[in-house]
């Protein structure tokens, strides 16, 4: 895997192996953006995996007033899943327990797509009778009556099949606090792009996977390979001087979009990493059998 | 963009049927062709003088009381009447824009889907509403009329939004099953007879219906969204946008009564 080293870091010649996935987008509001950012906090909570989460979800962004349907601060969701049919109950659950219970909250299509699911289509009989439609131009919204107000939801949203999950980084590095911050550092920049999230908390994690297990009933299990406490007794992937391994993972909109995400993540690896005690990056894949999408460290470099 | 003039020679003596002047109708036609159309017993070269070329946008010089469908179907283009119209103005009407300056009859955008039609004028009854044989009257779109509405607008409509700067007539929203009424000077007496969704936003209201219900005050986010919708539809026609705490009374009780009218004053 030897490839190039930039700035004293050793980039391996291999790549990210992702997956096409089905995913949408959400405008979430309130009367505050703190408020917004809390229920879209929790709507996207236990979103890390769609193995066990059912959908990855994370926050793309904040949204200025101005970009919003209701003018009032807001934060776009993007939620992904294996398919459009999976997506529907984690949309109808997530809606209806974390953004139609915020208060003040209103939930808005977030994804412009010829293709649609039905945003409203669980939360807006919480109305019991009571809720009713505005159609505004080629929207229509539905009006929940809740305690605190009404509780506005837009009856559709949209749904992409173009989506890409899996998208991938892995930072090895000889210090495991440098480590953790330099991947913050490309996890912050890949955080300022459009369309991408990364699922995971604080979108790194630190338990990479393989496919299976020998337990049964097992899915995936420890990346044995990456894991530096086994790197004698294990065909490790490690370096001698490796301490630790941190991953960051990219579900994106696109194809493009995660592309994008893993160039500036390496770049800010490149930029910060060395001085942290980043020695390699590396990429997760599964020889390239699995996953539609191969991104290559290599197209990558800045 | 070009456009094809229809000068009116006199006023007619009858009521004249329009809906055959509109840019999809006319398409591909020459003008002598056009000058050959029937309008009822008459043709067109009977009333109007006709000039320039046909693109997307029709003017029509001089008015009467009597050209009814005026932009009926009018399907994208747009229509620029320079005088009164008569009934069904923008009846059926899909997409496009239709400028009326000076007054539109009764039976108003009755039945349209969609696009912008703007009154200088004021408006006749039933804007907005079904005629008899239509289930809904009004079933998408935006009116703006500059001064007042007849009664009954709104009778049975159910989406859309008419906005008008003056006053709406008596029984604005007379079983109306969705859509807005707005008006920047009140409501004639007892709006909302058999409202059963949809609403109706005003600064007051003469007379209430007694089967309109208090609900006080209250603060809903739709109406954001409505102010801003429409300031994006109509740029600078929109009118100002909605306070954010309004006085809701939900009726009418003697039908379903998930209708409400919003007291802006």
């Amino acid at each position: 895997m030897s490839g190039k080293t930039i700035n004293g870091i050793a980039i391996d010649d291999t790549f990210a192996e992702a997956f096409g996935m089905s995913a949408l987008g959400l405008v979430i509001t309130a009367d505050s953006l703190k408020w917004a950012m809390i229920s879209a906090q929790v709507m996207t909570g236990f979103g890390t995996s769609v193995i066990g989460c059912g959908a990855e979800c994370g926050i793309d962004r904040a949204l200025s007033p101005d970009e919003t349907p209701d003018g009032r601060p807001g934060v776009r969701v993007l939620m992904f899943g294996f398919s459009p049919d999976s997506l529907v109950p984690q949309l109808r659950n997530r809606v209806g327990q974390c953004v139609l219970t915020s208060p003040g909250s209103a939930c808005y299509n977030g994804l412009d797509s010829p293709t649609t699911l039905g945003l409203a289509a669980g939360p807006r009989f919480f109305g019991d009778g009571w809720q009713t439609a505005k159609k505004l131009g080629d929207r229509r919204f539905w009006r929940v009556p809740t305690m605190d107000g009404e509780f506005v939801i837009e009856d559709k949203c949209g749904l992409t099949t173009d989506a890409v999950g899996g998208g991938n980084l892995l930072i090895l590095g000889r210090d495991r606090a440098g480590l953790l911050e330099a991947t913050e550092a490309a996890v912050e920049a890949i955080n300022k792009l459009d369309d991408v999230i990364t699922p995971f908390p604080g979108g790194i994690v630190r338990s990479g996977s393989k496919v299976g297990s020998k337990y049964k009933g097992a899915v995936a299990s420890t990346n044995d390979a990456f894991c530096p406490t086994l790197k004698g007794a294990v065909a490790t992937e490690c370096s001698p001087d490796t301490i630790a391994v941190l991953e960051i993972v990219i579900d994106g909109l696109t194809s493009k979009s995660v592309a994008e995400a893993m160039r500036v993540g390496l770049k800010a690896l490149i930029d910060v990493g060395a001085a942290k005690g980043v020695t390699r990056v590396s990429a997760g894949n599964y020889g390239g059998k699995l996953g539609q999408h191969h991104y290559h460290l290599k197209d990558l470099l800045p | 963009m070009s456009t094809l003039n229809f000068k009116l020679r006199q006023a007619p003596v009858a009521t004249v049927d329009l809906s055959a002047l509109i840019p999809a109708k006319l398409a591909g036609l020459s003008t002598g062709d056009i000058e050959e159309l029937p309008l009822g017993a008459l043709k067109v070269a009977d009333l109007f003088d006709v000039s320039g070329t046909l693109g997307d946008a029709i003017v029509i010089s001089g008015g009467s009381p009597l050209l009814d469908y005026v932009g009926a179907g009018l399907d994208g283009g747009s229509i620029t009447v320079e005088g009164p119209v008569g009934a069904y103005a923008g009846r059926g009407m899909r997409s496009g824009r239709l400028d009326i300056r000076g007054d539109a009859g009764a039976y108003l955008a009755s039945n349209a889907r969609g696009g912008i039609i703007h009154v200088t004028g004021s408006a006749g009854s039933f804007a907005g509403g079904a005629r008899p044989g239509d289930k809904f009257g009004m079933l998408g779109g935006t009116v703006v009329v500059e001064g007042d509405v007849g009664e009954r607008a709104g009778e049975r409509m159910r989406r859309g939004t008419i906005i008008a700067r003056g006053k709406f007539g008596a029984a604005a929203g007379s079983r109306m099953v969705g859509g807005t009424l707005w008006t920047e000077t009140g409501f004639g007496p007892r709006p909302g007879p058999l409202l059963r969704r949809g609403t109706l936003i005003g600064p007051k209201v003469d007379d209430m219906l007694p089967t309109f219900a208090d609900c006080g005050r209250v603060d809903p986010v739709v109406l954001r969204i409505l102010s801003r919708s429409v300031a994006q539809t109509l740029g600078a026609l929109a009118p100002k946008a909605l306070p954010i705490i309004v006085h809701k009374f939900a009726g009418d009780q003697a039908t379903i009564g998930k209708g409400e009218i919003l007291l802006t004053g």
